[in-house]
């Protein structure tokens, strides 16, 4: 069976990155009409965009909580985002289970006791999909979420590793995903530096394990910087706006 | 997205409207600002973007893929033809109703309406199945490519990511657009005799086809009735007061193409015939606009790519 090469002899990867280098990430916020908060987002060829609704009242009466605020969460995939047109029904369970994964990533930073019974809704709409989907979804509900102006504690920075042929890597794009190389995705709060999301769907030897994770945790503090860089500049449009 | 609307604003748009000066400035025939973008999405055959000023935004993609062809098991018709098949899907960020199931019955209305524009010499049968038999201006002989067994299906898949009133004009725009930027592999069919044929995809990027027909197709107007009179391009609170909604398909030759009346207002027989008389000049002159400014986009991406320099896309990052 021929494989893909994923690391060349001088140590480059597929799409010619170093292993510990991301991939370019561009964002921008606050771009639909409708939703409290938006933002889009791109983690190479990986596009998100994410919207969110409230705090408002929430949609039905049985899931309120008396004393906080209950995030829901709704992840969608684009029919067209794939390279081979693929329909994804609503009640998907990878669906559903990403959306989980989302939503338990921000429940401990939100600070939902300053919205007692309501509810803060994000949707999340993939584009284009290349590999860390989860972390750009990630990346993107942070954006939104303060565009939204929800109280937060901190961002929620997401990013993979990977163990690729030899090496550790970061922001693994598809190519590296689809064959066979053992991913770990966590979300990190880059002031503290919690982790507030691991996740790992294959085998990996335990030694390796330390490596990737202070690999990722790096990953998530270059994004962090990203991201903010972003938000300060929109802020800082938004207060012009004000002061003209 | 609102639903309801206080006797008080309603009241101002009804005068304003009479008066022919909107909310916004406009005059009743006046269209916002429209963006529009091809390429877009790069894993796709053709794509586009159509943002109306402050409103709906849709993305709109369309993929070429080889599959057997579809034979209408009563007349036997289309065994010479390739298939399109329409899909527009309203996504949760454009409105806090489209959660969850809330879109479905919008989706299904909006994707029967759409695969019925784009075919219009139908079957009954056709029609009832989102499959279009037909063509709406779209030569779907020229995406068969062995008959009786492979053709080509597009499939164009619409999202509505933001929804701020006229959606149809924007889904149609954007599906115009998506459908003339398509590019489509040209293909080698071989006899090997006996009724045995067998075909090669060219994999080469300057061996394209486009779509046949693509000039054809047509684009949609909405008019809104309100009162006694009737606008374009409504927004949502406009729409909140339309009594009754004529959705009129027009193409480049001033054909109508099709129409929908929608909404539980009824209008008169002589204000029906000026609405569609509106509707296909405004549509023909907008048609008219949007080649211009497709052309002129393809233009400079050749000239772009043939320079070296990659063709900058806006997408989400055009305001």
């Amino acid at each position: 069976m021929s494989r893909v090469e994923l690391l060349t002899p001088e140590g480059l990867r597929v799409d010619g990155r170093r292993p510990a280098e991301l991939r370019k990430i561009t964002s921008t916020t606050a771009v639909l009409s409708q939703a409290d908060g938006s933002a889009y987002l791109e983690h190479g060829n990986t596009k998100v965009l994410a919207a969110v609704y409230g705090p408002r009242e929430a949609r039905h009466r049985t899931l309120v909580v008396h004393d906080r605020a209950i995030i829901n969460v709704e992840f969608n995939i684009a029919p067209f985002s794939t390279g081979e047109r693929r329909r994804r029904g609503k009640n998907d369970k990878r669906l559903l289970e990403m959306a989980s994964f989302i939503k338990q990533s921000f429940e401990p930073v939100v600070i939902t006791t300053l919205y007692p019974r309501s509810q803060v809704d994000i949707y999340l709409q993939v584009i284009q999909q290349d590999g860390g989907v989860l972390q750009a979804c990630i990346n993107a509900a942070t954006m939104a979420l303060i565009d939204a102006g929800v109280a937060m504690t901190d961002y929620v920075c997401a990013c993979t590793a990977g163990w690729v042929e030899r090496e550790a890597a970061i922001d693994l794009n598809h190519i590296e995903e689809s064959s066979d190389t053992s991913e770990v995705t966590i979300a990190m709060l880059p002031k503290s530096g919690k982790v507030t999301l691991a996740q790992m769907e294959s085998r990996l030897h335990v030694d390796k394990l330390e490596a990737l994770f202070t690999l990722a945790g790096e990953g998530c503090k270059q994004i962090h910087q990203v991201l903010d860089r972003t938000i300060r500049n929109r802020a800082e449009e938004l207060a012009q706006k004000l002061a003209v | 997205m609102p639903s309801l609307i206080s006797p008080a604003e309603r009241d101002y748009i009804l005068k304003g409207i009479e008066c022919n000066i909107r909310a916004d400035g406009r005059q009743r025939s006046d269209f916002r600002e429209i963006t529009l973008e091809t390429s877009v999405v790069s894993q796709t055959s053709g794509s586009a973007r159509v943002r109306i000023a402050g409103g709906s935004d849709v993305l709109i993609s369309v993929k070429a893929e080889i599959g057997p062809v579809q034979v209408d098991p009563e007349t036997g018709d289309g065994a010479d033809k390739g298939q399109i098949i329409c899909s527009i899907e309203c996504a949760p960020s454009a409105s806090q109703q489209f959660e969850g199931r809330g879109a479905d019955d919008l989706n299904n209305e909006l994707t029967q309406m759409m695969s019925r524009f784009l075919c219009s010499n139908n079957t009954a049968i056709s029609s009832l199945s989102p499959t279009c038999s037909g063509s709406g201006g779209i030569d779907l002989s020229k995406l068969c490519i062995i008959p009786g067994q492979q053709c080509w299906i597009l499939f164009v898949d619409a999202l509505v990511l933001d929804y701020g009133g006229n959606l149809m004009d924007a889904i149609f725009m954007g599906v115009r657009a998506a459908i003339y930027d398509t590019k489509i592999p040209k293909t080698e069919v071989q006899d090997l005799g006996d009724g045995q044929f067998e075909f090669e995809v060219l994999d080469d990027e300057e061996d394209i086809d486009f779509v046949h027909g693509r000039e054809d197709m047509p684009i949609c107007i909405t008019l809104n009735k309100i009162g006694t009179r009737h606008i374009v391009d409504a927004t949502l609170l406009e729409e909140l007061c339309t009594e009754a909604k004529l959705v009129v398909a027009v193409n480049r030759a001033g054909e109508i193409c099709g129409l929908q009346k929608n909404h539980d207002g009824s209008i008169e027989p002589s204000l029906l015939l000026e609405m569609i008389q509106v509707g296909k000049t405004m549509g023909q002159a907008l048609i008219k606009n949007l080649d211009a400014k497709i052309k002129e986009e393809a233009e400079s991406d050749l000239t772009k790519r043939l320079q070296g320099d990659p063709a900058r896309k806006l997408g989400f990052f055009a305001q």
